[in-house]
């Protein structure tokens, strides 16, 4: 059963192979491994569209997300406020615009942040090995024995409630798991003959690991960066949401949802946390869908 | 086996005194000393800089760093946890008032999305790409992507404002004391809080149980003529269950930090909860208590988890 349908996925790759379609050296197989994923080509696109919804919010809006109107409380959804608008009179529509870029770079800031400081101790202290790679483990390893959520909480009571100390807190707590990963990486590519050749050819010791071992773990990289984007989005949301991210202030896919607390708006004005809640949703899902694709076309054990 | 459980809580102590030394340090980073808070603001002003030198002196507050955190690490040992700097109270106090709600439901999310979890990844793996399947793993999806808290306030308008069924939050009505009572009060936040954890459980279950089913040990089991259903259980979901074991391990700090979040929004007078006011507040002691207590927790789990792993999956030895 199981070895008749594999001979018949043979049969057809064989004929394709005989036909020329399988010889599309043009593009770059990790890409044709991406397109050919249609979950991850959905993802892309709709990442890509709410991006540029936020990024270029004003040609979409032209209320501001912060001013407050007070005769226009509380209004449904209509032709002036398209989305209605919050208590003290928001448009919910820029919010949710305005609210995307910081949430966006709450997300991506902080992966890129943890990226680089976790992959660069990682590369360096994977390949060395020893007193620097067994410190800097145990300080990941007294990171990670906090639940994330508490240590980021800790950490917002000590150094206070700002946009850029969420930022620093989510690299900080966001570094370790980075670091390990690619450690683990290193560890195995060590171990290659060409990296042993380039030892013995008298290659540096920055240069091995970051210019001829990294290029080979940046598949897993990838995959992590998408991940923790979409963890990093989703923690800064629920801090927002309980007042304790962002300032309230500041528009954040959190802080637009922050109102839904009280229970007489979650279960009168569906417009104030549904579409944000929405937008999010989507969003972290699509990024997720872009993780996955990237796995899968990163992993050489897969067909493409 | 009592060897090795010795040997892993033995691993445990460096950890934890590096980590009450970390929040001790934080404890004391934060403005202000118990003197500060003992006298009220209107008061300093006719306090003598020698009266508030002697205070310190009694309380042993001149005393240099590292000694007064030895002092405090020794209070802690005696169950000594400091006091709220809001209400005066001992924290651990507080801690045992608010630990009993947040256990049960961290157990009841728990068993949730174990039992739930592992059962419909199992039927995933054996129904494998079937519609079943394939509507669950869309499922699996979204419940990772879909925010917490979002899918507590969507629980909230369905099954409280539209269907009326549940109570809104809380923990029992006045007067409820009886177990079944409250039960009506726990479904809601505990399946909230587990569903989170069931998608992870069910993704791994899966993988880990067709994973298994294509090992030679259970080819074996099914060629002796064992009933299917055996093969299955027995031979397939007891070594499958090792990574499942293990994921619950690790998500036990999810767990925690998810607990924090649904208790705020189902009002559950749990740790969670004090531990947000608490970080409102500023109220440092509780909030570090809080950290410390929970490091604790996440690392006794782990030790469970590899002693679990050893006894579920037969080829791992202890040593």
């Amino acid at each position: 059963m199981r070895s008749a349908s594999l001979n018949k996925k043979m049969d057809t790759l064989l004929r394709m192979e005989l036909a020329g379609e399988l010889s599309h050296s043009k593009k770059s197989r990790l890409l044709r491994k991406l397109h050919a994923n249609k979950l991850a080509v959905l993802g892309t696109a709709i990442f890509a569209v709410i991006l540029v919804l936020c990024v270029f919010a004003p040609i979409f809006t032209s209320y501001s997300s912060t001013d407050v109107d007070l005769r226009n409380r509380l209004t449904a959804p209509n032709s002036t406020h398209l989305m209605g608008t919050d208590q003290i009179g928001r448009d919910i529509l820029s919010r949710i615009l305005y609210g995307g870029r910081v949430s966006i770079l709450v997300g991506l800031g902080s992966a890129l942040g943890a990226t680089l400081i976790g992959v660069s101790l990682g590369t360096y202290a994977g390949y060395k090995g020893g007193f620097l790679d067994a410190t800097v483990m145990k300080v990941s390893e007294l990171f990670m024995s906090f639940p994330q959520i508490i240590l980021v909480l800790i950490l917002v009571t000590i150094t206070g409630q700002s946009l850029w100390n969420i930022i620093f807190i989510f690299v900080l707590t966001g570094w370790p798991s980075m670091y390990r990963m690619t450690r683990s990486q290193m560890l195995s590519i060590r171990e290659e003959e060409y990296v042993q050749a380039l030892r013995a050819f008298g290659i540096n010791d920055f240069l091995i690991p970051f210019k001829h071992m990294l290029p080979n773990a940046i598949g897993p990289i990838f995959v992590n960066i998408t991940l923790s984007t979409a963890m990093f989005i989703l923690q800064e949301s629920a801090l927002s949401f309980l007042g304790l991210g962002v300032p309230s202030n500041v528009a954040t896919w959190g802080n637009v949802l922050s109102p839904a607390q009280n229970l007489t708006i979650l279960r009168d004005n569906w417009w104030i946390w549904l579409p944000v809640g929405m937008v999010l949703t989507v969003f972290v899902l699509a990024i997720n869908f872009i993780g996955d694709g990237l796995r899968d076309a990163a992993d050489p054990t897969q067909l493409g | 086996m009592i060897h090795y459980i010795t040997r892993k809580i033995l691993h445990l102590i460096p950890m934890l005194l590096v980590i009450s030394f970390l929040i001790y340090l934080g404890i004391e980073l934060m403005p202000g000393d118990a003197v500060d808070f003992m006298i009220s603001p209107d008061e300093m002003a006719t306090v003598s800089a020698e009266a508030l030198a002697q205070m310190r002196a009694t309380l042993g507050l001149d005393k240099p760093f590292i000694v007064r955190y030895f002092i405090w690490l020794g209070n802690l040992l005696k169950g000594d946890f400091g006091y709220s700097l809001q209400s005066g109270v001992a924290v651990s106090t507080l801690m045992a008032n608010t630990l009993p709600a947040t256990l049960e439901l961290s157990v009841a999310a728990l068993l949730f999305s174990t039992v739930v979890g592992s059962f419909l990844g199992v039927v995933s793996a054996l129904r494998k790409n079937s519609i079943a399947d394939n509507v669950l793993s869309v499922f699996g999806m979204i419940g990772v992507a879909i925010p917490q808290f979002l899918f507590g306030l969507i629980a909230i308008i369905i099954f409280v404002f539209r269907l009326g069924w549940l109570p809104v939050g809380g923990r029992m009505a006045p007067g409820q004391e009886a177990f079944l009572q409250r039960m009506e009060y726990l479904i809601l936040p505990a399946v909230v809080l587990g569903l989170a954890l069931t998608a992870g459980v069910m993704r791994y279950s899966r993988a880990s149980m067709l994973d298994s089913l294509n090992r030679d040990y259970v080819k074996t089991a099914r060629s002796k003529g064992l009933p299917e259903w055996r093969v299955n259980l027995v031979h397939g979901f007891r070594v499958a269950c090792t990574p499942v074991a293990v994921l619950i391990g690790f998500r036990l700090p999810m767990l925690i930090g998810g607990a924090v979040v649904i208790e705020q929004i189902f009002q559950w007078p749990g740790l969670g909860v004090m531990f947000l006011g608490a970080v409102r507040a500023q109220n440092t002691p509780i909030v570090m208590m809080v950290g410390f207590f929970s490091v604790l927790l996440v690392l006794l789990a782990s030790i469970i988890v590899d002693i679990l792993t050893a006894l579920l999956d037969p080829r791992v030895k202890f040593n």
